[in-house]
């Protein structure tokens, strides 16, 4: 069951799949485009330091692409089942969570291959250049963190896309009426209460999920292919 | 006798447009039964229902001996469905899609699958997107009739294909029940295809059962008397009177569609002193016009 599963999900999503992988694969290559290639060369403390500046330029690249590709599978694989109402996938002898978890276990083993066209990059670009002694290349690390972060913002895609737009809209309702709440309780009931004068909870719960241990740290953390 | 389908109570709403109003059926184990009604009379929702699809607001449904919704996986093995559209995936070919479903059924008859292929001259490397309603409806047919499946539910089937696709369709159906003894139950709004093959029917309209009936039952119940100085009212008739008119719109002779009609109740008639000049079979067409038009509110306010 699985196999098909999986070739299902490849060729709904293929087409869009395979440039994604072929920006994953590029992307540690323009990272290090113009850093040097001769090999054995010396290379100062100033060259670290333009090196590191260069390669922060790329940095945000990274995250946006994870999350562009883990959309992309997300979106796809519900798309033809919403098409079709759901009644073929509906008359099939499986459990509904039985099927779910064969499309969501689908989707995260194509979430496999940009990660891997990502790392056989990262370890083509480290290789192509010479780099000071204070610093190194991490192209296994950044493949890791870009494979969790593909598979995160396909979890939370996959799980949104899987409900009925009136869901999605709920969600997506409840997410805006706690930001809009949040910052009214803030300007309104600010001059009232300190508590609110000080804390903006909207604030703490971006701060919270965007940093360690929050699930989005992922996002928001080193995702240097060049480091100390 | 066993039952494939048995429906006791159902109801069903969807907003105030439309609702399913306390739906009972049996199918026999081993019938081809017909289900009848017109469009948005409520057909592709009752199958639905006991394929599990929705939930009924009230009621008991059991398919094969189980419980709906409860069993539905062990159920589902053993049905074949052919849905009103095509619900297939449309960027594979013909051969994904056959894999890609025999995946999910252990009986799956691969041998048969590919005499199927031929004999309904379907081309395994061809894509689903580019193919016709009518080849549509045959690898539907085709997928369901591979996983050898005990009970058979074919949702207006042969709508809007052309009369040779109908015919190929109808033929893989019937050499099917022919080998196997699986249940059928179509569902349809093209009477006369059901009137050939059907030894059950039901008849449904807005939401609702009007009757579930062996097939020659049906048909030899529901009669058009001529009668002679008909009584005004009909009251203690033995029959249901669906319909009632003058013949031709003159003299005394008027025409009445009955249900339920047995030559014994002729006695009725000499109890009144009306005179039955001649009782003449409908064909299942002309009685399911009938029983409808009898049923809607405009026919029994008398507009």
């Amino acid at each position: 069951m699985y196999q098909p599963m999986l070739h299902l999900h490849w060729k709904q999503v293929r087409l869009a799949l395979i440039p994604l992988m072929v920006a994953s694969f590029g992307l540690p290559l323009l990272v290090v485009q113009g850093m040097g290639t001769v090999p054995g060369l010396e290379r100062s403390t100033l060259e670290a330091y333009l090196i590191m500046s260069q390669s922060q330029f790329w940095l945000p690249f990274f995250p946006a692409l994870a999350g562009v590709i883990g959309v992309t599978l997300g979106l796809s694989a519900w798309n033809w089942d919403h098409q079709l109402n759901h009644v073929y996938a509906l008359s099939l002898p499986l459990r509904r969570t039985e099927y779910t978890m064969l499309k969501m276990g689908a989707g995260a083993l194509l979430a496999v291959l940009p990660a891997v066209a990502l790392w056989v990059g990262g370890h083509v670009a480290a290789a192509s250049v010479t780099l000071p002694a204070e610093l190194h290349a991490y192209p296994n690390e950044l493949a890791f963190r870009f494979f969790l972060a593909i598979l995160l913002s396909y979890a939370l895609l996959f799980t949104m896309a899987a409900g009925t737009v009136k869901t999605t809209l709920r969600i997506c309702g409840v997410l805006v009426a706690f930001i809009v709440l949040g910052n009214i309780a803030t300007g309104v009931l600010g001059e009232y209460y300190t508590f609110f004068a000080r804390t903006n909870v909207v604030e703490v719960a971006v701060t919270w999920l965007m940093n360690a241990p929050g699930p989005f740290e992922v996002f928001t953390g080193n995702w240097t292919l060049i480091d100390v | 006798m066993n039952k494939a389908i048995e429906l006791n109570g159902v109801s069903w709403k969807a907003g105030r447009s439309f609702a399913l109003k306390d739906v009972s059926l049996s199918v026999p184990a081993g019938s081809i039964y017909g289900f009848l009604g017109p469009n948005g009379a409520g057909k592709t929702t009752t199958i639905r229902l006991f394929m599990g699809m929705m939930k009924p607001d009230s009621g008991h449904i059991r398919v094969l001996g189980r419980d709906v919704p409860r069993d539905m996986k062990s159920i589902l093995t053993r049905v074949g469905y052919v849905p009103e559209r095509p619900h297939v995936y449309p960027a594979l070919t013909v051969a994904e899609q056959v894999r890609y479903h025999s995946s999910f059924y252990k009986n799956w008859d691969e041998g048969w699958c590919n005499e199927l292929l031929g004999s309904l001259r379907l081309d395994p490397e061809r894509k689903i997107s580019r193919m016709s309603k009518g080849e549509t409806g045959k690898l539907l047919l085709l997928l369901a009739l591979s996983q050898r499946p005990e009970l058979l539910v074919l949702d207006e089937p042969t709508d809007g294909l052309d009369p040779v696709v109908r015919r190929d369709v109808l033929t893989a159906v019937l050499d099917y029940v022919s080998e196997v003894s699986a249940t059928v139950f179509i569902s349809s709004h093209l009477v006369h295809e059901l009137e050939r093959f059907c030894d059950w029917v039901a008849v449904m309209d807005d939401g609702q059962l009007l009757v579930e009936l062996p097939m020659q039952q049906f048909k030899n119940g529901i009669k058009r008397l001529h009668i002679a100085d008909a009584p005004e009212s009909a009251d203690e008739a033995p029959f249901t009177i669906l319909d009632r008119h003058r013949a031709n719109g003159i003299g005394s002779l008027e025409t009445w569609i009955v249900r339920g009609w047995e030559p014994p109740m002729q006695y009725y008639f000499d109890s009144v002193g009306a005179t039955v000049r001649n009782v003449m079979d409908l064909d299942l067409e002309e009685g399911f016009v009938e029983l409808l038009r009898s049923s809607r509110p405009s026919h029994k306010n008398g507009g």
